[in-house]
């Protein structure tokens, strides 16, 4: 009789022998992505992608520009904006929380494409262009994190587990560095001359490796905080930053260059301009913000809806949405101090009244303070526009050259930029360092308002000197900003004491 | 026992017990059935052993069945003990005394992948006497077992049509999982209880209730929040009966409806509200956004109607439901069939449910020793919703325009009920099919196999359409439209061995080893339409809509699956020491890839003391049997595919077109304000397991004077650890949160049943059963503080989470989990009466606004003068301290009374929207009429939640009074007739302020409609 029972029980227990691996469906994983070609692209452009969330989008202007001299808040915005104008980002500020997680966004996403890419079974011309942008994006969002936040978590792989989640602090501010120059000398390696609305190519990586080195050059020059003991040779990262930003400058004129039309640059209908070798893609035919963008909203003056004409010198009328929050306010002084009366930058870009359909300013006017046109879509479908931040251009890069070879090299290049403004060339003659000021000078007049300033006044050790609300800071204080607390505290490897305001 | 009652049910209880053999010549054997007391007996069972043929004693106790000399004949009868004759050939007239049996020591209770003798448990199982509840209609059953069993704790907050139940078993113990009780119907697992209504109330045998470890640990990763085993009737042998049973509910408003009644008021009220917050009054004959307020003049004139929303928009609800049943065996094959019709009126008009239900049981005895044996039912549902209909709306406003068109108050007016009756549609269908067979071999004596195959299919669409007189959004739009579609596929396969043997007489050993491999796949298809030219069809055809205002959702595809093996083993030494162990190891494709397998084992021993030698000198006690159990029981809580990485999906723009762009990271919710910033999620744990509880149980079950009183008490430690939660990431990580297992909850508790026969005599009967429970939730750990994102009470430092759903009113929500607490617990501010004219509030708000006289004197706890949110206390506990039910049953002769008693004590209630009920506002402080009850009336004042919004939710409830009269007819065509008529809800004891006190299990009231009190009548003919 045992024989019979176990006899049945090996019976039962043979029934149904079946599989406990849990398959996905109706959704893509690790398991059943990076397959293709396609895939391969696709899983790039969601890297890309990481930059339109709206808030890593707006922080281009919440830490680049609010926090320096060139622009200020509304008084009744709420949230923590004032924190980022008035110095008193802590880390719990919200803003500079979101702006740093989806730098880290950007990252693993640009990870996993590396990762999933470099090692597939894809057609070599793919793969090379695919990790090649990857690696660009990768030294993208990192080089935004170290001069924001400078020494910061490193995290080189994609991370699929709950061990990889505290990732290592960087041992110094080179390491980061040197991360984002070998991902940009990687994306040169592997990537074409290609202009491609919306993504980047070789030009974009050595643009944006003289940006860097230019940084570290200067930041090293000027003895700023968190660089002055770096162990490294600012005459020596000034040549390199001078050497990638002349291939950019000089070497592909059928592709990029400098566009001699100063309004053709912020043409909504013109991504495609001479000047921009990396700009946001955004269209106002999505259905969520990320897919379009509301940047207009940030600087028009409210008309209660009723869509605005802003008026040029030239008489011509542009439309604009009517619906515009007024966050992003321009600091009179600067506009009036710092830009010549004559300079387009300032009569073509900025302005202070609207106007109706006819060409009649509205009165009385809803306009709380100057604002920019660098940001317009006459088209706008609502609260949707195609309007894009402008991430990497061809003058900011000749400015780079300029500021890192001197006078001898950069003189034409400045005084061009100059030409277009409709204002004189700089006075001749200056020496390395006045002329390195000047130039310095006119990337506040050129760049205003792309999400450069912040950054040339950290590199320059100039941040408490220039702005206001920073006055009673060190630049030592100043020269970044505390790493999230959410960061400090769950990730083991952050220490508690990062510089706190 | 009610022997009357007992009659009626007779032929659904009795056991079928027949063995095949051969007959010889066969002679007629008559005789009568006597009660002790010399009455003859109706409707006692009469069979010959072994050969299925059977007669049931008439009116008179008579009985005649075709029997062999020397053949056994056999009289059943419930609550009397069986009795057996030889039957020796003679023409004599037998006669035959039944002995009645107190307490069925001897039932036997279906346990998980068994049955057990009712003496033998070893855990804790509470059977639930079906009698009590046969003539109580409830859309499902789970509703009926309110009060009904000790620790078992049901909730029938909704009255919605065929609104289902909140059901726990020694309370809660999850937080992200379910804390459901799992239902098996036939040992086929139905998943959670509270909406069982696919099986026929009136077909089912018995319900038992598995609560400790012991008893429900043998389901593993399912049985943490206990089991509740429902068993559907089977036919007795040799009989035929046709049963139509037909019940009718009148249901009635236990409470007036809290609105304004007299219009007069409301403007005086209105007015004063908005001059209090400093804005014009609204009753001055102005127009305001198209609408026109008439001045209190006007309204004194009469000019202005007072419409009776109330009538327009409610009902007298009533609810019928019929059932024709046929069950009929022989000595091989017994069928069993039920038809019911069940309908249920909301008190809205229109709102309806309506179901009907099929099932048929059928076995056969292919083999001596081989039975195949199917249960089908069929289930089709409809709900028609048309809740919200807006009884409360403004009494001036009048129901028609002069022209004879719907008058509505202005261009954004969706209000109007009878708009809404015509223009809205929201209709739900369900289909469900539940199939299974089994096989049941006995392959040697004592060795038994059974197989089971069970299929499950449930589908439902949802059809809804909003015309654009119903809303904002349908009018912008031009009408919308959805068709919703789901289904659910689920099956099951079932093997396991039984085996039984006694050795020298005392040791005996039963074992059972199975094993099982549940399939389920559920899916949805969710399509939404907008922009129709007209509203004539509806959403007929989708097509005639806008193309690009159409939506399509088909999220909701899970697939899981679960391998299982389990074993009992029961051991009893002479009857006394009883021992019962059992395992199960649960492999689960929600697991991670790590965690795969989850074991479950628990123990328990018991004796029967009463047993002992030494006992024998107190032979008035029946029983004195003592149980402790341990064990360890699951929660699956996980939705599946959350060990997987899950990627994520958007849109990007290349080369002039949208891309389908996919990567790492995928959007689990929205945070921040106006849900503008994605919460990342999609990062898989391979680590993840399923919620684990161990169970302690010390119980003692006593019985005295031949049964006629019992007394069962339970003690219970009941922890739960592992808990599924959400823990933050660094930022770095791109991720916001991963699921873990962190935490732990417990509950201790303390039930008891106390039943009694208190009379018993040949035409009286009184018995009475009291049921004791009391539960103690106490949130032990929810996990590492920041990593959770746990926030702290800055007064008494204890760490807490926000919990349940937000309250409008109070723009927050109120309920928390706090370490060292109960669960749920209401947190917010303490408020002591009014702040009265000259008094001083004993703080200052910078605004100038809450410290006024006639607003709420808030305390400030921190003594700082202000009232900030370091103010904040716990103000409530929505946990019971104990609830209890008592159920009283009184018979003579044929009729019988029952009344059953139900009641929560030491609960707090949040009533949401105190303040905003006209009951209330009538009764405002104003500086004429103070009061320390009341606040002054503020339109725009922001209401903080304090325990001004807590109230007591004790409650004692009279639920139920039956009164039955039971015809025993005894022919052949007509055996009985039985009629009923009940009371449900007759009155409630309350200190509570609103409708009712029973709330769902958070304590947040939310107003709804007064409770109602159903009058029911029913009829019960057996043919």
């Amino acid at each position: 009789m045992k024989q019979q029972i176990y006899l049945l029980l090996l019976t039962g227990v043979l029934l149904n022998a079946c599989s406990l691996d849990e398959k996905p469906y109706g959704f893509y994983s690790g398991d059943n992505f990076y397959q293709s070609d396609e895939d391969a692209e696709s899983g790039l452009m969601y890297a890309y992608n990481a930059l339109n969330y709206l808030e890593y989008l707006r922080g281009i202007w919440y830490v680049g520009d609010i926090p320096t001299d060139n622009m200020y808040p509304k008084s009744d915005e709420p949230g923590d904006i004032h924190m980022l104008e008035n110095w008193t980002v802590t880390s719990n500020t919200e803003l500079t929380h979101y702006y740093y997680k989806y730098c880290y966004i950007g990252i693993n996403r640009a990870n996993a494409v590396i990762k999933k890419i470099s090692g597939g079974n894809f057609t070599p011309a793919v793969r090379n262009r695919v990790v090649g942008e990857a690696h660009f994006l990768r030294a993208w969002n990192y080089f935004n994190l170290v001069r924001t936040f400078g020494i910061c978590p490193i995290t080189t792989e994609p991370i699929s587990s709950l061990e990889q989640t505290t990732a290592p602090l960087a041992g110094s501010i080179l390491q980061i560095y040197e991360l984002i120059i070998n991902d940009c000398l990687k994306a040169e390696e592997l990537l074409q001359v290609k202009r491609d609305f919306g993504r980047t190519d070789k030009v974009a990586a050595e643009a944006l490796l003289a940006k860097v080195y230019l940084h570290l050059a200067s930041s090293k020059h000027y003895q700023a905080p968190g660089y002055k003991n770096l162990p490294i040779d600012a005459e020596e990262y000034y040549a390199k930053a001078a050497l990638y930003a002349r291939k950019v400058v000089n070497d592909y004129p059928d592709v990029y260059g400098f566009d001699n039309n100063l309004r053709h640059i912020y043409d909504v209908y013109a991504p495609d301009g001479p000047e921009h070798i990396f700009i946001m893609a955004t269209d106002r035919s999505g259905t969520h913000e990320g897919m379009y963008t509301k940047i207009p909203l940030q600087f028009l003056p409210n008309n209660s809806s009723v869509p605005i004409f802003i008026k040029y010198p030239d008489g011509s009328l542009q439309q604009g949405n009517g619906n515009g929050w007024g966050v992003f306010l321009i600091n009179d002084d600067f506009v009036e101090g710092a830009y010549l009366a004559t300079d387009k930058r300032r009569t073509e870009l900025l302005h202070r009244s609207i106007f109706d359909q006819n060409g009649n300013e509205i009165l009385p006017s809803p306009v709380r303070g100057y604002f920019t046109s660098k940001y317009v879509d006459p088209d706008f479908i609502g609260e949707r526009t195609s309007a894009r931040p402008y991430l990497i251009r061809w003058s900011d890069i000749a400015l780079v050259l300029a500021e890192a070879a001197g006078p001898t090299e950069g003189y034409p290049l400045v005084n061009r930029i100059r030409g277009r403004a409709g204002i004189g060339d700089l006075t001749p003659g200056m020496d390395l360092e006045t002329f390195r000021t000047a130039v310095i000078n006119e990337r506040k007049l050129e760049l205003a308002f792309e999400g450069n300033r912040l950054f040339d006044l950290r590199r320059t050790a100039k941040v408490t000197s220039t702005v206001q609300e920073a006055s009673r800071l060190s630049e030592e204080d100043a020269a970044f900003y505390p790493i999230p607390q959410r960061e400090v505290d769950l990730n083991p490897n952050v220490p508690n004491s990062q510089n706190n305001f | 026992m009610n022997r009357i009652i007992l009659r009626a049910l007779l032929p659904l209880i009795l056991m079928a017990n027949a063995q095949l053999s051969l007959q010889g010549q066969t002679h007629l054997a008559k005789g009568t059935v006597l009660d002790t007391d010399g009455s003859p007996m109706i409707g006692v069972a009469v069979s010959v052993v072994g050969t299925g043929v059977g007669d049931v004693t008439d009116i008179d106790g008579h009985f005649s069945v075709k029997a062999a000399p020397g053949a056994t004949i056999r009289f059943e009868f419930l609550g009397y003990e069986n009795s057996e004759v030889k039957y020796n050939g003679a023409d004599t007239d037998l006669t035959i005394q039944m002995n009645p049996s107190f307490e069925t020591l001897a039932d036997v209770v279906v346990v998980g992948y068994g049955a057990v003798k009712k003496s033998d448990l070893t855990g804790s199982v509470a059977s639930v006497k079906m009698d009590a509840l046969a003539d109580i209609t409830a859309p499902s059953v789970d509703g009926l077992l309110q009060g009904r069993a000790a620790g078992l704790q049901v909730i029938n907050s909704s009255q919605d049509p065929g609104a289902g139940s909140t059901i726990r078993i020694r309370g809660n113990s999850s937080i992200n999982g379910s804390n459901s009780p799992l239902v098996v119907v036939n040992g086929f697992p139905l998943g959670d209880a509270g909406a069982l209504t696919q099986i026929n109330t009136a077909d089912i045998a018995s319900i038992e209730v598995l609560k400790d470890a012991s008893a429900s640990a043998i389901y593993g990763s399912r049985g943490a929040n206990g089991v509740i085993l429902v068993t559907t009737k089977q036919a007795d042998e040799g009989r035929t009966n046709v049963i139509v049973k037909h019940q009718t509910i009148i249901s009635q408003l236990s409470d007036p409806i809290d609105i304004w009644y007299d219009p007069m008021l409301m403007a005086q009220v209105t007015n004063e509200e908005m001059v209090n917050a400093g804005l014009n009054p609204l009753y001055i004959g102005q127009s305001i956004g198209g609408i026109y307020y008439p001045s209190l003049q006007e309204i004194q004139s009469g000019a202005w109607s007072n419409t009776d929303w109330a009538k327009l928009c409610l009902r007298t609800p009533i609810t019928n439901s019929t059932t024709v049943s046929l069950n009929s065996a022989t000595s091989r094959s017994s069928l069993n069939a039920n038809l019911n019709y069940y309908n249920d009126q909301g008190i809205y008009k229109k709102d309806e449910y309506g179901r009907f239900n099929a099932n048929i049981g059928y076995s056969y005895k292919i083999l001596k020793n081989l039975t195949l044996s199917t249960y089908n039912v069929f289930s089709i549902s409809d709900r028609n919703v048309m809740n919200g209909l807006e009884y409360g709306r403004n009494p001036l406003w009048p129901v028609y325009n002069e022209d004879g068109s719907y008058y509505l108050a202005g261009p954004t007016d969706f209000g109007h009920p009878l708009v809404r009756l015509r223009d809205f549609k929201d209709h739900i269908k369900v289909r469900e099919i539940l199939a299974s067979a089994s096989l049941d071999w006995e392959i040697i004596k004592g060795l038994k196999l059974h197989t089971q195959f069970d299929y499950r299919y449930k589908t439902s669409v949802e059809d809804l359409y909003e015309a654009r007189t119903i809303s904002q959004d349908a009018h912008d739009n031009n009408g919308i439209a959805k068709i919703n579609n789901s289904e659910y596929n689920e099956l099951l396969s079932e093997t396991y061995l039984t085996w039984n043997q006694t050795f020298a007489k005392i040791h005996n050993i039963s074992l059972m080893a199975g094993h099982s491999y549940t399939w389920n796949l559920s899916r949805g298809l969710y399509t939404t339409a907008r922009g129709f030219v007209n509203d004539i069809l509806g959403n007929e055809n989708m097509n005639a809509s806008d193309p690009a205002l159409r939506q399509i959702y088909n999220d909701g595809y899970a697939e899981s699956k679960l391998l299982s093996f389990y074993g009992r083993a029961n051991y009893s030494l002479m009857d006394r020491y009883l021992l019962t162990f059992t395992m199960r190891a649960d492999g689960s494709t929600k697991f991670g890839k790590n965690n795969k397998w989850g074991y479950f084992p628990s123990g328990a021993i018991s004796w029967k003391m009463h047993k002992e030698d030494w006992m024998r000198a107190a032979p008035w006690i029946s029983e004195w049997k003592w149980r402790v159990s341990y064990g360890i029981s699951g929660n699956q809580g996980i939705n599946p595919y959350q060990t997987l990485d899950r990627y994520g999906m958007e849109k990007f723009w290349y080369n002039n077109n949208w891309t389908t762009v996919i990567g790492p990271g995928f959007e689990e919710g929205r945070t921040g304000a106006n849900d503008r910033y994605f919460v990342w999620g999609g990062i898989m744990n391979p680590d993840l397991k399923w919620e684990t509880t161990a169970q302690t149980d010390a119980g003692l079950d006593l019985a005295f004077l031949d049964s006629r009183l019992r007394l069962t008490a339970d003690f219970y430690y009941k922890e739960t650890y592992n808990l599924l939660r959400e823990k933050y990431l660094p930022l770095s990580s791109s991720y916001d949160k991963i699921w873990v297992n962190d935490g732990r909850v417990l509950n201790t508790g303390f039930e008891l049943t106390l039943g009694g026969d208190i009379i018993s005599t040949r035409d009286w009967h009184f018995s009475a059963e009291l049921i004791w429970s009391m539960n103690r939730n106490k949130v032990m750990n929810l996990g590492d503080a920041i990593s959770s994102g746990l926030s702290q009470d800055e007064l008494n430092g204890f760490y807490y989470e926000v919990t349940g759903p937000a309250i409008a009113m109070f723009n927050q929500n109120a309920s928390i989990l706090a370490e060292g607490k109960p669960m749920n617990i209401f947190y917010g501010y303490q408020v002591n009466g009014i702040i009265q004219e000259d008094e001083n509030p004993g703080f200052i708000d910078p605004a100038g606004l809450l410290d006024r006289p006639g607003e709420l004197k808030y305390v400030d706890q921190d003594g700082d003068y202000a009232i900030t949110s370091r103010d904040r206390v716990i103000i409530g506990d929505p946990n019971p301290d104990f609830t209890a039910s008592l159920n009283l049953r009184v018979s003579w002769k044929q009729l019988s009374l029952s009344v059953f008693l139900f009641g929560v004590y030491g609960n707090d209630v949040l009533y949401n929207g105190y303040t905003y009920s006209p009951r209330v506002k009538a009764k405002r402080w104003t500086p004429d009429t103070p009061s320390n009850l009341f606040p002054s009336l503020n339109s725009i004042r922001q209401d903080h939640l304090s325990d001004y919004f807590i109230q007591d939710g004790s409650f004692l409830r009279i639920q139920n009074v039956n009164l039955a009269y039971d015809w025993q007819i005894g022919k052949k065509w007509l055996k009985s007739i039985r009629f009923f008529a009940a009371i449900d809800n007759l009155y409630t004891f309350t200190r509570f302020d609103g409708y009712d006190p029973e709330v769902g299990l958070d304590g947040i009231y939310w107003g709804g409609y007064p409770k109602f009190r159903k009058y029911s009548f029913g009829i019960d003919i057996q043919f």
